[in-house]
């Protein structure tokens, strides 16, 4: 029993030196995150503009079971999810293409393991920012969200969001072992996300049909659960989104864990 | 033919030689960024689905949008592929090699790179066209005028934005943000947009020009929207073709030695 604890308990304090690394690196880049916040700020002013003239500027009409407020800041909640994850896919492909797997193979350390510490240190760094600056332009823009338990329930909802799309990317990425070129799978990926995921239009003002769609799939788990909740909070809607998104989690961490085995043992590497 | 013609075909033919050495590299990319543009397409459909007509803007008019600017964007793309990199260019001292060449630095510059992903958004935007579009010999006329107006003024913005690296030095990031904000602004009804950020789209980051085309010169033409655009283009090229040579005269670099890939 000790042993057991004892070896979760230093992998534990590696995973956290392997954040504590990311955030590090991450905030001596911070012209360039702070440029991905412009970018963010004119996307939700325009995505703002659209929703305001769709609504027709009534603020307390709803459609969909959505006002033009909470449109608004769902948006910023999706967009923050998914412009803080680092390009983990494109890493590891190149990792595995150019042979530099082979030195993080021999640390101690788990490979994907590796990746997701560096993954959330930077993307909660990114998340953060991204998150003040969208709220910032949403506030301006529609006013401040609708205060209650919801933004709370969001963020512990969204850190989960980032690990599916941690897992979801990785996936991908670790089919370089066979492919080499996973552009194109993480390009599908990316897409799937944009739309099966919710993140520019709420899954609710959806066809029925894709609505349906949708929820057999692990993307709304990523950005439309969180982003709903945080805008429409319900404490029986918190429960299902929370065991779904470890349901996923749950899901996916085995499929990781398989792919990179299978692809770890075929793997190859000439000289050093 | 001159000179500078002769120079261009040849640009143009080697860059498609070289693309289609990896021909089945050349479609898939292409093909992604139809597909690409497609689920943009199919976002509206959901988004008119919902809101079927917004600020007087339907379906087909957006997806004439996305013909237009799409198709913008490709022509110029593939013809003068390296206007969104002029940036990352002078800032890297790769102009040394295009200096030492007896050829109009800029235009040697802007066709020496052929974008594979830019034939994918000119086809996307021709099969639109071809789907939504008024296809009598007028609506293809002003549906040519569009793409031609909108390609020069992606080329000219990004030309003006990729120049400022005479000046500031390392401009990639902001260069970047231009580009990617300017593509952004263009794919979005100019009609949701109100007062200051309508002037500023009609002025210093003219994208309400390509915004507006389906409406202004193709559904309604209108003669002073038709002018003011063409305007537009031919002032925003010439500006930046301008302050590119102005900047060549500031350009010194670290004798890199580089060659054109």
């Amino acid at each position: 029993m000790n042993r057991t604890y004892g070896y979760i308990s230093v992998a534990g304090r590696k995973q956290l030196a392997v954040v504590r690394i990311a955030l590090r690196q991450q905030w001596a880049y911070k012209t360039d995150f702070l440029l991905r916040a412009c970018l963010l700020l004119l996307l939700l002013y325009v995505l703002g503009q659209l929703y305001g003239a769709a609504y027709a500027g009534d603020y307390d009409r709803a459609i969909g079971g959505f006002t033009l407020r909470q449109v608004v800041w769902y948006l910023v909640f999706t967009e923050a999810i998914t412009m803080a994850g680092p390009p983990v896919g494109a890493r590891i492909e190149e990792e595995v293409k150019n042979g530099d797997i082979a030195v993080r193979l021999t640390r101690p350390l788990s490979y994907v393991g590796f990746h997701y510490g560096s993954y959330m240190g930077e993307g909660v760094l990114r998340f953060i920012v991204l998150l003040v600056a969208g709220g910032m332009v949403a506030w301006l823009t529609v006013g401040p969200p609708a205060l209650g338990y919801g933004p709370i329930a969001y963020l512990p909802l969204a850190l989960l969001g980032l690990t599916l799309s941690f897992l979801m990317t990785a996936a991908v990425g670790l089919c370089a072992f066979w492919v080499e070129e996973t552009r194109g799978l993480e390009f599908v990926l990316q897409k799937l996300t944009f739309t099966a995921g919710g993140l520019l239009i709420p899954i609710d003002l959806m066809p029925e049909w894709l609505q349906r769609v949708c929820a057999w799939l692990p993307f709304q788990a990523a950005l439309y659960l969180p982003a709903r909740l945080g805008v429409r909070f319900d404490g029986q809607e918190l429960l299902r989104a929370c065991s779904l998104q470890l349901a996923w989690i749950a899901a996916l961490s085995l499929l990781v864990a398989f792919i990179f085995r299978r692809g770890a043992g075929k793997l190859h590497v000439n000289g050093g | 033919m001159s000179g500078t013609a002769r120079f261009l075909l040849a640009s143009w033919k080697v860059n498609l030689a070289s693309a289609l050495e990896y021909r089945l590299s050349f479609f898939l990319l292409a093909g992604m960024m139809f597909v690409n543009n497609m689920i943009w397409l199919f976002f509206w459909y959901l988004f008119f689905g919902r809101f079927p007509v917004v600020s007087g803007w339907e379906m087909g008019d957006v997806m004439l949008l996305w013909a237009v600017s799409a198709g913008g964007f490709g022509w110029a793309s593939v013809l003068f592929g390296n206007f969104p990199r002029i940036a990352a260019i002078v800032s890297s001292g790769q102009l040394d090699v295009y200096l030492s060449q007896p050829k109009p630095v800029l235009l040697n510059v802007l066709t020496s790179r052929m974008s594979v992903t830019g034939a994918g958004d000119f086809i996307f935007g021709i099969i639109v066209f071809l789907w939504v579009g008024e296809l009598t010999p007028r609506g293809c006329l002003l549906f040519a005028c569009a793409l031609f107006v909108s390609g020069v003024l992606f080329i000219g913005v990004m030309v003006v934005a990729g120049s400022l690296a005479f000046w500031i030095g390392n401009a990639e990031g902001i260069a970047g943000q231009v580009f990617g904000s300017f593509i952004a602004l263009t794919t979005y009804p100019t009609g949701i947009f109100r007062g200051a950020a309508k002037i500023i789209l009609f002025t210093v980051v003219p994208a309400g020009f390509i915004g507006y085309m389906p409406i202004g010169l193709m559904r309604d033409f209108n003669p002073a929207f038709a002018t003011a655009a063409f305007g537009a283009a031919a002032f925003f090229a010439a500006f930046g073709a301008l302050l590119f040579r102005a900047g060549l005269a500031r350009y010194a670099s670290g004798n890199a030695l580089a060659m054109r890939s």
